[in-house]
């Protein structure tokens, strides 16, 4: 693991330095809210689970749970989810 | 975005209901497939509706397979679909395609020929010298040619100086300049004689033998400058080596020459006219006000279609326009399109002061005297005067008289 902490760290003072997005280098979700109504994922690895109030969305090591009504997955694409609704909250599950 | 969808239109797509313990499982597998998932939303426990393209449908099937998911559809749209559609109902389609061939044969005809910048040449001529050039009512537009017909129409018809043909659409224009053709002059004989009776002013000859002088009076037809000329007794006489010993040899009269005479014969002629007025006038008018009525009349019954139920006015004069569409061998269509219209007419009764009923007289008069007056003239004088009757019976007449100088002379051939 000590490993993969340093080389994680390399990563982040890479991406600090050369002034690179670090969702790129570090290989992060990158989530956009737009209001209430949607919340676009990039960068996700699937869907753990989806139903009319919940979604959760693996991205590597946690996942990302969005709580609304009348969840809709706009569309699924292999980078990229879009999820529309009456949002309510958006949290990480390690 | 929009892309995407109009891309899916075109390719077809459909809704389906997909039923199954691991619904994530199915969408993430054919994420990773690279199949485009849109819309999705719960449907209840276990079961999604999603909407994908047409060509996803097959490898769906085994990802669905492969996760313990079925799926049903509920609703197919796009293009491939509404073909499908037509492919059942090949009439339709037939029909479709006839009428726009139909639209497209009809249009390449010529179906209308207008002839403009034509004055004195019939456009009938015209027409008849393009159709022989190949441009006729029905003539192929594309086998038209313009220039050979332009050239054609310059051949043939010596009064035109320049022809233009345009086709646009199914009308043929051809444009046409006509040239002045100064025609030479008549120089078969004739005399000058009168048209109008009239005190002769002034006579001038240029060709011909004067038969009036200045104060003669000539009645209509009458000749005035003679085109047969005998040879003037003088002209044998002064013949170059004519009289020998002074003494006057009398010549064999010369036949008579026949010339073309031509001269100015001015006379003063007189135009006579009468008008009268009564002082009391009583009659009928219009108005001024109309009403129609346009009504089509089926086998005897008539139906208003637009324009006054009932007539308003208590006194009226009506017009009746009818138009029937034409019959053929012995079917007549018992059809008719009746336009009606009222024109609204009043009594009248107008008194007149004697002053008034003079001038209106006069006024008459002269009109009617000036009635008769045509061509250049010059008018010397016009004189009006009332006609004084024993029994006037209310009624104002006069008479006038507008007295002209003009040229009275025209041509005539000699038979």
């Amino acid at each position: 693991m000590a490993w993969r902490d340093f080389k994680k760290r390399l990563k982040r003072q890479m991406s600090d330095i050369m002034d690179i997005p670090s969702d790129i280098v570090m290989d992060l979700p990158k989530i956009v809210l737009v209001g209430d109504l949607q919340v676009f994922i990039e960068n996700h690895r699937g869907i753990v689970e989806y139903t009319a109030e919940s979604a959760r969305v693996s991205v590597g090591e946690y996942e990302v749970a969005v709580t609304g009504e009348e969840l809709l997955l706009r569309n699924i694409l292999p980078d990229e989810i879009c999820l529309e609704g009456r949002i309510k909250s958006v949290y990480f599950i390690r | 975005m929009f892309l995407f969808r109009l891309a899916s239109f075109v390719f077809g797509y459909v809704n389906m209901l997909v039923q199954g313990e691991n619904i994530e499982k199915f969408l993430n597998v054919a994420v990773s497939r690279g199949i485009y998932l849109w819309d999705i939303s719960r449907a209840g426990d276990n079961r999604i509706f999603v909407k994908t393209r047409l060509s996803a449908v097959k490898p769906l099937r085994h990802i669905a397979r492969k996760t313990k998911s079925r799926f049903s559809f509920r609703g197919r749209k796009g293009l491939p679909f509404i073909a499908g559609q037509f492919r059942r109902r090949k009439s339709l389609l037939a029909g479709a395609l006839i009428f726009m061939a139909g639209l497209y044969i009809l249009s390449s005809f010529v179906w209308f020929i207008d002839v403009k910048g034509n004055r004195r040449l019939p456009p009938d001529m015209i027409m008849k010298t393009a159709a022989e050039a190949g441009l006729r009512v029905g003539s192929l537009r594309f086998g038209v040619d313009r220039q050979r017909v332009e050239n054609i129409i310059l051949e043939r018809i010596p009064e035109v100086s320049y022809v233009g043909v345009t086709i646009s659409g199914t009308r043929a224009t051809i444009e046409i300049a006509e040239k002045i053709i100064i025609h030479k002059l008549q120089m078969k004989p004739a005399h000058v004689v009168a048209k109008k009776a009239g005190l002769v002013r002034e006579v001038l000859v240029l060709v011909g033998n004067p038969t009036v002088k200045e104060g003669d009076i000539v009645v209509p037809g009458q000749i005035l400058i003679s085109g047969v000329v005998s040879a003037p007794d003088g002209q044998n006489s002064a013949l170059p080596g004519g009289p020998a010993g002074g003494q006057l040899v009398p010549a064999p009269a010369a036949p008579p020459a026949y010339v073309h005479a031509r001269g100015v014969v001015r006379a003063r002629v007189w135009y006579e006219g009468y008008g009268e007025a009564p002082l009391v006038e009583e009659g009928t008018r219009a108005t001024g006000s109309t009403a129609s009525r346009v009504c089509i009349k089926i086998a005897g019954k008539e139906i208003i279609l637009s324009g006054v139920q009932k007539i308003p006015f208590s006194m009226y004069t009506s017009e009746r326009d009818v138009k029937k569409p034409p019959g053929w061998r012995n079917i007549s269509i018992p059809v008719e399109l009746i336009t009606d219209k009222y024109t609204e007419i009043e009594n009248y009764r107008e008194e007149r002061s004697r002053d008034e009923a003079a001038g209106i007289a006069r006024r008459k008069a002269l009109e009617s005297a000036r009635c008769g007056i045509a061509g250049e003239v010059m008018i010397l004088r016009e004189q009006s005067g009332e006609v004084v009757l024993k029994n006037p019976e209310g009624v104002i007449r006069f008479t006038a008289t507008i007295e002209t100088l003009e040229d009275i002379g025209v041509e005539k051939a000699i038979h």
